[in-house]
C-alpha cells in the first residue's frame, strides 16, 4: 500500500498520466461538441483508427510527419462528415451509421496495411513519423513541475489547450450558442431561424478533427507505429468522459484526466501484483453512478424550474 | 371508443378488409425481401470493385468467398456452429431494437451467460439433461439482471442507454477475466482457461452423433431454433410483445394509450439479455467446453448486423444468421487462398449496415405510394 502511494505522488506518475489522457480527453473534446449539438457521436473510435493508419502510411510514405497529420485529421473529418451526411441527408440512423463507420474503419485499416505490407498486426516495419516532444523553457527546470509539464508530445499540449477554445466556443462564441441550442431543442432551434443542419455537420466535422487528433497521438506520439485495433476502446471511454464530465468542457477534461490516471495506475499496480483489471474497472464504474447522479440533478432542475414558474405565476395573478 | 368502431350492418366487408390487409402486408414483405437483397448485391458489388481497384484477382477471391463454406465437410460445421451464436445474438438485439431501445450491452451479457453457466457446469454435479438446461437457465437468468440495469437507467432515469450499456460491457469483460484468471485457472496453470465442463453438461457435437466432420457445431442449434420460434411468439402473439412494438413505433403514443412504457422498455433490456446469455452458453458449453480469455471478441455487433438485416423480424433471422456466418467463414478462407484480407467482409459489412439504414426513407416512401394507390 505505502508503495503504491508513492507511486501515486510521484511527478513521473503525473507525468505519465497526461500521456495516457491525450488520447482520450482529444476525442472527448469532439465527442463533447457533437453531443451539445444533439448528435451523439459513437464513431470517435473509428475515426481515430482512420487517422491513426493514415498519419502513419502518409508519414512513412512522405517522409513527412506533418503531412501525416494533416493528412489523417482530414480524412477523419471527412468521414465524421459522411457519417453526417447518411444521417441528416439520407436519414439513416445516427447510430447504426456509427457502428458501421467503425466496423468500416477497423476492417479498412488493416485491409490497406495488409495489401501494402503484407502484415497484419501492425506498421512496425514501416519508418514512420511522429510528433515532437517539447521542452518549455523556464518551467523545465522548476523541480517537480518541471517534468510534469515540459517535455510533453506536442497534441498534449493541444489537448490542454483545445479544452479552453472549446470551452470559449461553446459558451462565449454565436455560433457556439446556437450549436448548444440545436442541441436543447432543435424545434426551437429552428423556429429562432438556426440552421439545425448546419450546426450538426458542423458539429460532427469538429468531432472528426478531435477525433482525428486523438489518433494521430496514439500512432504519432505515444507509439511511433499503426496497429490493429490499437484505439482499444479508447473512443468509447471518451464518450463516457464527456457523461461523466457533465458534458462540459473542463469537466470532460477532468473526466479524461481521471480515465487515465485509472489506466496509468493499472500499469503501475500491475508491477505491484495487484490485478490491473479490478483498477481498470474503477473509472466505467464512476462513469455509470455519474450517469445516474447526471440524470437525477436534470430531474430535479425540471422540477424546481417548473415551480418557480408556478411561484411566478401565482405572483403575477 | 365504443362508438368509433365500424357498424358491422353498414356495409363494412370485413372478409375483404381482412383480404385487403394480407395483400398489403405480403407487399411490404416483398418490398421488404427485396430492398435487402439488392443492397447485399450492391455490397458485395462494392467489394469486389474495392479489390479490382487495389489490384487483387476478384474472381478468385470471390469464389473462395461464396463457394468456401461449403468446399468442405468441416468448413460448413464451422459456418453453421458460427450461424448459431450469430442467430441467438440477433433475437437477442431485436427485442429492444424493436422498441427502439440502442441496448449495446449483449457483449457483456454473453459473457455473463458464458461464465454463470460455466462455473455451474463444472463444479454442481447433475444429472443428464438438467446439466445442460440448469446452467443454461441461470446464465438466463444472469444476464437477465444484468439486463435490467440499464434497462431501469433508462426506462426510469432517461439515462441513455448507449453509455450505460457499453460501460457495463467493459466493466463486465473485466471482471470475467478477473474471475478466469485468478479463481477459475488451475494455479501453476500456463495458460488461462478454466477446467472442462462436465461431460453432461457438454452440448453434443453433431460430428460424435452423425459420424460427419462437423467440427464444433453442436445441439446449440436446437435451442437457437426454439428461440426463434419463442421470440416470434413473444412479439406478435403476446400483449408484451404488442407493447413492444407500440413504444417502437410511437413512444408517446403507447403512454398516451396506457401502456406502461416504462415497465415494458425495462423489460425489452432485461430479455434481451437472458438471450444473449444464452449465446454465451452456447460457445462455453457447445463450442470450447470452457472459459477462454475473451471468449466472444465483438460478436455483438455482429449480432446486431444480423437482427438489422432481418430488420427486427425473428422469422427472418435465423436466414440472415446463416447469410452473415456465411460470409465471415468465406472470407476466412478466401485469406488463406487468395491472400486478401478478410478484412473486406467487414468492409461489406459495414456497406450493408449503411444502405440498409439509409434505405428507411425509400421504404417510408414506398409504403406512402403504396397506400395512395390503394
Amino acid at each position: 500500500m505505502e508503495e503504491a502511494f508513492r507511486v501515486i505522488f510521484s511527478a513521473a506518475f503525473v507525468a505519465a498520466v497526461l500521456r495516457v489522457s491525450t488520447p482520450i480527453v482529444l476525442p472527448a473534446l469532439g465527442g463533447l461538441i457533437a453531443e451539445r449539438a444533439g448528435v451523439t457521436n459513437i464513431a470517435l473510435e473509428g475515426l481515430m483508427l482512420i487517422a491513426a493508419c493514415t498519419g502513419v502510411l502518409v508519414s512513412a510514405y512522405t517522409k513527412n510527419a506533418w503531412l501525416g497529420l494533416i493528412a489523417g485529421v482530414l480524412l477523419a473529418t471527412l468521414f465524421s462528415l459522411l457519417l453526417a451526411f447518411f444521417y441528416l441527408q439520407l436519414k439513416a440512423d445516427l447510430i447504426l451509421a456509427a457502428i458501421a463507420l467503425n466496423i468500416l474503419a477497423s476492417g479498412g485499416t488493416i485491409f490497406i496495411v495488409y495489401l501494402l505490407i503484407n502484415d497484419k498486426g501492425s506498421t512496425a516495419s514501416l519508418v514512420s513519423g511522429q510528433m515532437p516532444f517539447i521542452d518549455i523553457p523556464i518551467i523545465k527546470d522548476i523541480p517537480i513541475l518541471g517534468p510534469i509539464l515540459s517535455g510533453q508530445n506536442l497534441l498534449t499540449y493541444v489537448m490542454l489547450i483545445a479544452t479552453g477554445l472549446v470551452s470559449v466556443f461553446l459558451y462565449h462564441t454565436r455560433t457556439g450558442t446556437h450549436l448548444r441550442a440545436v442541441g436543447e431543442n432543435p424545434d426551437a432551434a429552428r423556429s429562432v431561424g438556426i440552421n439545425v443542419k448546419l450546426q450538426q455537420y458542423l458539429a460532427l466535422g469538429l468531432s472528426g478533427i478531435f477525433a482525428g487528433l486523438g489518433g494521430i497521438y496514439l500512432s504519432m506520439g505515444y507509439v511511433k507505429f499503426f496497429a490493429r485495433d490499437m484505439t482499444a476502446g479508447r473512443g468509447f471511454i471518451a464518450l463516457a468522459a464527456v457523461y461523466l464530465g457533465a458534458k462540459q468542457p473542463v469537466g470532460t477534461l477532468i473526466a479524461g484526466l481521471a480515465f487515465g490516471a485509472a489506466d496509468a495506475l493499472s500499469i503501475q499496480l500491475g508491477n505491484l501484483q495487484v490485478p490491473t483489471q479490478i483498477v481498470q474497472m474503477i473509472p466505467y464504474i464512476a462513469t455509470l453512478v455519474a450517469l445516474v447522479v447526471y440524470a437525477l440533478v436534470q430531474r430535479q432542475r425540471a422540477v424546481n424550474r417548473q415551480r418557480k414558474f408556478r411561484q411566478q405565476q401565482a405572483a403575477s395573478v | 371508443m365504443q362508438t368509433t368502431l365500424p357498424n358491422p350492418a353498414s356495409g363494412y366487408d370485413r372478409a375483404a378488409e381482412l383480404q385487403r390487409v394480407r395483400r398489403e402486408r405480403l407487399q411490404t414483405a416483398l418490398i421488404d425481401l427485396s430492398v435487402t437483397l439488392i443492397t447485399i448485391l450492391v455490397a458485395l458489388l462494392i467489394g469486389f470493385l474495392v479489390l479490382l481497384i487495389v489490384g487483387k484477382n476478384p474472381v478468385v477471391a470471390f469464389q473462395a468467398l461464396l463457394t468456401g463454406p461449403l468446399s468442405r465437410i468441416n468448413r460448413t460445421g464451422r459456418w453453421l456452429e458460427d450461424a448459431t451464436t450469430l442467430i441467438i445474438l440477433g433475437l437477442s438485439v431485436a427485442i429492444p431494437f424493436k422498441a427502439r431501445q440502442f441496448s449495446l450491452g449483449a457483449e457483456g451479457q454473453l459473457y455473463v451467460g458464458a461464465l454463470v453457466s460455466t462455473v455451474i457446469a463444472i463444479y454442481v454435479p447433475l444429472p443428464p439433461v438438467l446439466a445442460i438446461l440448469v446452467p443454461i437457465a441461470c446464465g438466463m437468468a444472469a444476464g437477465f439482471l444484468l439486463g435490467l440495469i440499464p434497462g431501469a437507467m433508462k426506462a426510469y432515469l432517461n439515462a441513455n442507454e448507449i453509455v450505460s450499456t457499453l460501460m457495463i460491457n467493459a466493466i463486465i469483460i473485466r471482471a470475467y477475466d478477473y474471475i478466469l484468471t485468478y479463481i477459475l485457472t488451475a494455479p501453476g496453470s500456463q495458460t488461462v482457461t478454466s477446467a472442462d465442463v462436465q461431460v453432461f453438461s457438454q452440448l453434443a457435437r453433431w460430428s460424435d452423433m452423425l459420424n460427419l466432420s462437423l467440427g464444433r457445431f453442436n445441439i446449440g442449434i436446437v435451442f437457437a431454433l426454439l428461440l426463434v420460434a419463442g421470440v416470434w411468439l413473444l412479439l406478435s402473439r403476446t400483449p408484451f410483445g404488442y407493447e413492444v412494438r407500440m413504444i417502437g413505433s410511437n413512444e408517446k403514443f403507447a403512454r398516451y394509450g396506457g401502456i406502461d412504457t416504462k415497465k415494458v422498455i425495462m423489460l425489452s433490456f432485461a430479455i434481451g439479455g437472458a438471450i444473449a446469455a444464452v449465446a454465451g452458453s452456447h460457445l462455453a458449453l457447445g463450442v470450447h467446453r470452457r472459459l477462454i480469455p475473451g471468449i466472444s471478441f465483438g460478436l455483438a455487433f455482429e449480432g446486431i448486423v444480423v437482427a438489422l438485416l432481418a430488420r427486427n423480424n425473428p422469422l427472418l433471422i435465423p436466414i440472415t444468421g446463416l447469410f452473415y456466418s456465411y460470409l465471415r467463414v468465406g472470407g476466412e478462407i478466401m485469406e488463406t487462398q487468395a491472400s486478401v484480407g478478410s478484412e473486406i467482409v467487414q468492409v461489406i459489412q459495414a456497406v450493408i449496415i449503411l444502405l440498409i439504414t439509409a434505405q428507411v426513407l425509400a421504404d417510408w416512401i414506398k409504403r406512402r405510394r403504396a397506400r395512395r394507390v390503394a
